[in-house]
């Protein structure tokens, strides 16, 4: 084991606490006294059924729905940067767009018809390079399969480098490599520290990868490790229709 | 140097033979530097219509200019130039439509058929008010663009709706093209969504506007749509879908100029132009179709 491997996690990313966030839209009660902590630096998972509230708790958080209840992001130092993953692009997939164009679009002030700016390059190549993207840099965005536009999206999470990240469904559309190049990723924002917050269906994947997973169903129904909750039981009250009232397990 | 100095010069030129006999005529030099300020906004501005989607919405602004100059006259403005009715009527068009996109959920283009119809119906009404008061043959020239009245105010309208357009829409392209791709991710990236698609929506009206006097009200949103439709068939890169896009509108707008004249056609400019640009784009579509590097790409 190397000096790397033993030395403890810088924590750079930040500690969140979600306390008794309730969020309605129009009559429809979305989010329910919703109260739990992230750790920060840790793998954070969010399951639960569609429409459960997961994609309008992270909106919540990115500060884009209005709530009630408290929020606290917990920064070690001053506040870093957030980075998003989205699921998808709402994109014409005929649009002359390369990867390159698109890095260049999410990156920099420099228009990106002008190319690459000579400040962010490095960085954008290095993102590329670490999601297995480098030799398609030049590929049509729209000719890209489902896999690949996913991985350009972990990409560009990565520029500039987040203390806190934020992934929606990241593995959806992701081939074997490219859940290789995921699971790297998440052992490098681990050993870097970086809270990660990742809405995920893939249970199995939460199972393995996550340090602690949140079930919620418009309330939270549970919080624990994933070889606590991750059970036939929970899920099956997880993923019904009505899920009776529980407590946390926190 | 001024516009006056840079047309005498030409004209000079053109008198002593170094440059087409149709350039001596001071109108012609007039129109085609009119050419030269907007052609390339509308086809750089055109790139980001497209991606947007907002094709519907600059043809909805063209339309709505004609109520303006409607407005404009009958408000007392000059008929050649009625610029505070037409800037103010289209950016109110342009602002209230986005705000009741944002308030109502409509679809977009549910929206700009509904301003577009009820638009078009008061300037209609006005114009029959007008037509008692004013030569209609007036009106013609608002519809389809004439070269032969863009005078020095015109061009340095042009001048600084050109400038004020790309001192904003370039340092800003990245954002709102990502602010289209996924406003969440847009917002997280630091992008003020909202404020910048007003700030797109007031673009896109003003260059409207601006270049109304040469290509006319109902044609001047298809110069903001067809360079940027025709780049976009040839293009493998943002880079080639701009700079195409720009060279397509320029050229365009500028032969749609010169060649009624050269030829002595009875053809008016905005016509002339947007049948090049069209043109371009069936040439566009057909190398898409024929050449095997373009062939199979996804249009």
């Amino acid at each position: 084991m190397t000096a790397l491997e033993t030395a403890p996690p810088r924590l750079q990313g930040p500690g969140i606490e979600f306390s008794g966030i309730d969020l309605n839209l129009g009559r429809t009660r979305i989010l329910d006294k919703v109260s739990f902590q992230v750790r920060a630096g840790s793998v954070h998972a969010l399951v639960g059924p569609n429409g459960g509230g997961k994609s309008s708790l992270i909106k919540t958080l990115l500060g884009q729905m209005p709530h009630q209840g408290e929020l606290r992001l917990h920064w070690p130092a001053s506040p870093g940067t957030i980075g998003y993953v989205p699921q998808a692009l709402e994109f014409d997939r005929g649009l002359p767009m390369t990867v390159d164009d698109f890095m260049a679009a999410m990156c920099q002030r420099r228009p990106a018809f002008l190319g690459l700016s000579r400040r962010h390059a490095p960085a954008i190549e290095q993102a590329l390079a670490r999601v297995g993207m480098l030799d398609k840099r030049k590929r049509r965005m729209g000719a890209l399969s489902g896999g690949e536009r996913q991985r350009v999206l972990l990409a560009q999470g990565l520029v500039p480098e987040a203390q806190l990240l934020v992934l929606d469904e990241p593995m959806s559309a992701l081939d074997e490599p490219g859940v290789q190049v995921f699971e790297q990723l998440l052992r490098d924002w681990r050993q870097a520290g970086t809270t990660v917050l990742w809405i995920e269906h893939d249970l199995q994947a939460v199972g393995r990868l996550a340090d602690r997973v949140t079930g919620l169903n418009r309330r939270v129904l549970f919080d624990d490790t994933p070889q606590q909750v991750l059970t036939p039981e929970r899920l099956l009250e997880l993923f019904s229709s009505h899920p009776r009232q529980q407590e946390a397990s926190s | 140097m001024s516009f006056e100095d840079i047309r005498l010069a030409i004209q000079a030129w053109a008198s002593a033979g170094y440059l087409p006999e149709a350039l001596a005529y001071g109108f012609v030099v007039n129109a085609l530097l009119a050419g030269l300020l907007i052609g390339p906004v509308l086809g750089g501005l055109g790139t980001l219509v497209v991606v947007k989607r907002f094709a519907f919405f600059s043809e909805a602004v063209g339309h709505a200019a004609l109520t303006g100059v409607a407005i404009g006259i009958l408000l007392g403005e000059p008929y050649t130039g009625p610029y505070g009715s037409l800037f103010g009527y289209c950016l109110l068009f342009g602002i209230l439509l986005n705000y009741l996109r944002n308030r109502t959920g409509l679809a977009p283009d549910t929206l700009i058929g509904v301003f577009l119809s009820v638009s078009l119906a008061v300037g209609a009404s006005l114009l029959l008010v007008l037509a008692g008061k004013i030569n209609i043959h007036i009106l013609e020239n608002v519809l389809f663009g004439s070269v032969l009245t863009v005078n020095a105010q015109d061009l340095a309208v042009l001048a600084l709706v050109s400038l004020l357009v790309l001192g904003l829409a370039l340092p800003l392209y990245n954002r709102i093209m990502l602010a289209s791709f996924n406003p969440q991710l847009a917002s997280v990236r630091g992008v003020a969504v909202k404020p910048l698609d007003y700030l797109f929506v007031m673009l896109v009206s003003l260059v409207t506007v601006a270049a109304v006097k040469v290509i006319g009200a109902i044609l001047v949103g298809a110069l903001l749509v067809i360079p940027a439709a025709a780049a976009r068939l040839l293009s493998q890169s943002l880079k080639g879908f701009f700079w195409l896009s720009v060279l397509i509108a320029t050229c365009s707008t500028l032969a749609g100029i010169f060649l009624p004249i050269a030829l002595e056609l009875p053809v008016p400019s905005g016509a002339a132009i947007i049948m090049v640009a069209g043109l371009a784009f069936a040439t566009a579509a057909i190398a898409r179709g024929t050449l095997p590097s373009l062939k199979g790409n996804l249009g």
